[in-house]
């Protein structure tokens, strides 16, 4: 259970990701809808998986598949530049969150 | 573009603030307080994202909010600090750099490409 509510709060938190970009293109209010409401549900379902789960490890778990499909939805969906700069530094910032968000 | 990055600054920074009135709250009329700076914070997240690349951005917002946060549990909250911790908190810090120096690298590719395929290319092209 505590596992689906994490996949669940990541699900969310693309929606809000792809209203974050939409939003700061135009703000509608559907955009905006996307974004917090993404966002709000997002933190609902971490929240609720803790109760399931350690707080180190579901927020871990939680921040490195946001960032990273963030990133990727963007790189994929909206062309983002895919340079090997920016890649490698992207993959270094998901180790570091994820490994201090286990470690803390 | 500077100040692009000021927004991703002060967004780091208001999501700094609300995350410790999340831990330290204790009255009801606080979280006024939290949900507005919530507020503010997103409004930054939205503007840094007008100029910038949404992913950079994202994931410079999530890295120093990790950081942040685990330097407050070290510095408020009486945590431990681990060579763990210092390793994985050097790795983002290189991550975060890396992605300013990739993403102004982009920028300037982007506005050389802009630059030869107009009318400046025929005089860049005489002069060398």
């Amino acid at each position: 259970m505590g596992w689906i509510l994490v996949f669940l709060a990541a699900l969310s938190e693309f929606a809000g990701v792809i209203g974050l970009k939409k939003f700061s293109e135009k703000k509608t209010w559907v955009n905006g809808l996307l974004y917090y409401g993404g966002f709000g549900t997002a933190f609902f379902f971490l929240y609720n998986s803790f109760k399931y789960l350690q707080v180190s490890t579901a927020y871990a778990v939680w921040i490195g598949i946001g960032t990273a499909g963030a990133v990727l939805i963007n790189m994929l969906f909206f062309g983002e530049s895919k340079s090997t700069g920016r890649v490698v530094s992207l993959i270094l910032i998901v180790i570091g969150v994820v490994g201090l968000k286990a470690l803390s | 573009m500077n100040k692009a990055w000021l927004y991703v600054a002060l967004t780091s920074f208001f999501e700094l603030v609300w995350i410790f009135g999340f831990n330290t709250a204790t009255h009801w009329w606080h979280w006024i307080f939290i949900i507005g700076f919530i507020f503010v914070d997103f409004h930054y997240l939205t503007k840094a994202c007008e100029s910038l690349p949404t992913g950079t951005v994202y994931a410079i917002f999530a890295g120093i909010g990790t950081v942040g946060t685990s330097l407050m549990d070290v510095m408020f909250f009486g945590e431990h600090i681990s060579i763990g911790k210092i390793f994985f908190i050097f790795l983002l810090v290189i991550g975060v750099a890396g992605l300013k120096i990739a993403d102004g690298q982009d920028e300037k590719k982007a506005l050389e490409g802009v630059k030869n395929d107009g009318l400046d290319s025929s005089i860049l092209g005489s002069s060398k």
